[in-house]
């Protein structure tokens, strides 16, 4: 077993990799020591098992915003109110062309822990929408357009600074423009987004380019931040953005914001974790750098393997399945080393932890009892000695 | 206008997904004394069945399932006042939600948009269910069929807490289960104990149909 080095700076010794280095290294296409695994700050459980992953050559990513907004002429106010017989916490805002509300319940936790997340580790959930009716687009219109986007890259600074070479830290942003619309604003439920798109199209397209173009200054802001990565939190599943939706409104966007990033030599990642089979000749030819957090069946549509051949200027950092995690340490392993199996080399390739909940400490340790010796190019032979040791451990 | 024509007309707005169509449709065919449940089920049906072959060939995406459905539901809202509806008509009931915790319902409307569409009664309890809402309703609605769906992993285990409460309420051997969700697998649906894990919405549609085949589809 291969313990973690330290940094040394200057040249790369391929033995001593940090987790930072290796992550860096795959995710600009080179070749690791090791095959990259992680796990995100906030999805992580602090505590011995996640002391002993890291101690065990786990990285750490921190996703930080490296901007600050401001509305201007925009009041807004928080109240609790009881709604459809529940609790719920509702925010107004007003403007000058009209006010517009949202409603939003919570799990116990959230405000007393991070990150917005419940004890669970699930974020607030809209049980009312800002967008309800057609009368509402030119309230949030009128935001979009009185949004200032300042830079502020502390948050940033922070986190490189703490993390070192433990890990990355990468720029956060919020949904790119239509995804705000899709599951922010209208919001997916019984299909409301496909029926707002469906009565009131230009409306919808109206509010979209507004917020494209609101954005402009923020991808100027996030190119000059200090991350080397700037992760686009999409949350792209091919079921609710079909293909036509994504030619037509992620695409454009992407090819934007992509072209700032690299003026920068800065890469861009997208968060993609659903099920993007239908979307992958599409991907193919989009300039994003890294499809963030890509699950594998039975979670994904789309095997590990089949999108690293597909996209072969693309990297992936894959998120390990929740729905495998739910069947325990066994599954966990057998899953692992199958991802093994069909990747290859192993190049071009990070595993995520997680990238939506917190995992136990025994799925933990066993992800990591595969990964942590993963040493890279990856062979049937090294593989099948993974697999003797696990049995004997 | 002959009959077949409207009919026709009715089938078209559905598949084209045109609001003003279907409501023009249905006006003109209930104008023209059309009885309302042909009007349904040899115009609009036949367009949702199209809609959803459409679907399964990749030709229409989710999108359009949900705004035919919408479609559909406009054109109703014209004809239904001219139904008288007779309960033993119904293939069959089915209790759906989405279980606690979880906020997604989008999976379940279209589930329960096709179940209606295909002739079963649909007590739809919404999203965020508590456990001892939908065991309530179990028993009291009698349903041969419970849908439970979920999309996050960690409301997942609240499918297999109902299923338990059902057999706590001896009610488990009376109703089957289908669980459905993106993050859901049969082998987890085997783990709880469900009867069956719909990959999709119209294979679960299928699948309830499947199960209450004895009595004729109508």
């Amino acid at each position: 077993m291969h313990g973690v080095g330290s940094s040394t700076g200057g040249e790369i010794n391929m033995a001593e990799m940090t987790p930072r280095e290796r992550i860096m290294a795959v995710s600009h296409k080179k070749r690791a020591d090791k095959l990259p695994f992680l796990h995100w700050w906030r999805h992580s459980q602090v505590g011995r098992a996640e002391r002993e992953c890291r101690n065990r050559g786990m990285g750490m990513c921190w996703q930080r915003p490296p901007y600050t907004m401001r509305m201007h002429g925009v009041d807004m106010t928080e109240t609790q109110v009881l709604s459809s017989g529940e609790v719920v916490i509702r925010r107004t805002y007003s403007t000058p062309v009209g006010s517009v509300y949202l409603d939003e319940k919570s799990e116990p936790g959230v405000g007393q822990w991070h990150a917005l997340r419940s004890w669970r580790d699930v974020l607030p959930w809209q049980t009312e929408r800002l967008i309800k009716g057609p009368e509402d687009y030119k309230v949030l219109k009128y935001m979009v357009e009185n949004t200032e986007y300042l830079p502020y890259y502390f948050p940033v600074e922070q986190a490189m600074d703490w993390l070192g070479d433990d890990g990355v830290v990468v720029d956060s942003l919020p949904h790119s423009p239509m995804q705000m619309l899709m599951i922010d604003w209208i919001g997916s439920e019984g299909g409301r987004f496909f029926i707002h798109h469906a009565k009131y199209p230009d409306l919808v397209e109206d509010l979209y380019k507004a917020i494209s173009k609101s954005r402009e200054p923020l991808y100027e802001i996030v190119a000059k931040s200090p991350a080397p990565i700037t992760n686009f939190g999409d949350n792209i599943d091919g079921v609710l953005v079909n293909p036509k939706l994504f030619q037509k409104y992620f695409m454009p966007e992407y090819e934007k914001q992509a072209k700032v990033l690299h003026e920068h030599g800065k890469l861009m990642a997208v968060h993609m974790d659903g099920r993007v089979g239908v979307l992958k000749d599409l991907i193919a030819k989009t300039p994003i750098d890294i499809v963030e957090a890509l699950h594998s069946p039975p979670m994904g549509d789309l095997p590990i393997g089949e999108a690293l051949s597909l996209w072969k200027d693309k990297v992936i950092w894959t998120g390990f399945p929740g729905s495998v995690y739910i069947l325990g340490p066994e599954a966990v392993k057998k899953h692992a080393l199958s991802l093994l199996r069909e990747i290859g080399s192993g190049d071009r390739l990070v595993v995520e932890m997680s990238t939506e909940n917190l995992v136990s400490n025994e799925n933990l340790l066993m992800l990591t009892s595969v990964l942590e010796n993963a040493d890279l190019p990856l062979t049937k032979e090294k593989i099948d000695g993974i697999e003797r040791s696990l049995a004997r451990s | 206008m002959v009959k077949e024509k409207y009919l026709a007309s009715l089938k078209e707005s559905i598949v084209n997904l045109d609001f003003k169509a279907v409501v023009e449709a249905a006006k003109e065919a209930m104008d023209a004394g059309i009885d309302p449940h042909t009007a349904i089920t040899d115009g609009m049906v036949p367009g949702m069945t199209v809609v959803g072959e459409k679907f399964e060939r990749g030709e229409y995406f989710l999108s359009e399932l949900v705004v035919a459905g919408e479609v559909m539901k406009e054109g109703l809202k014209i004809i239904n006042p001219y139904i008288k509806q007779d309960s033993s008509e119904r293939l069959g009931k089915v209790v759906i939600a989405t279980v606690e915790g979880d906020n997604h319902d989008l999976g379940k409307n279209i589930v329960t948009t096709l179940l209606g569409v295909h002739g079963f009664e649909v007590v739809d309890l919404g999203k965020d269910v508590p456990m001892d809402k939908i065991v309530d309703a179990v028993k009291e609605y009698k349903p041969e069929i419970l849908g439970l769906s979920a999309l996050l992993t960690v409301t997942m285990p609240e499918m297999g807490k109902v299923i338990e409460a059902l057999k706590v309420a001896s009610l488990r051997e009376r109703v089957k289960v289908i669980v459905g969700g993106s993050p859901v697998t049969s082998e987890f649906a085997k783990s709880i104990g469900a009867d069956h894990c719909a990959v999709n919405a119209a294979e679960g549609v299928r699948k309830c149909t499947e199960w209450v085949a004895p009595r004729e589809v109508k």
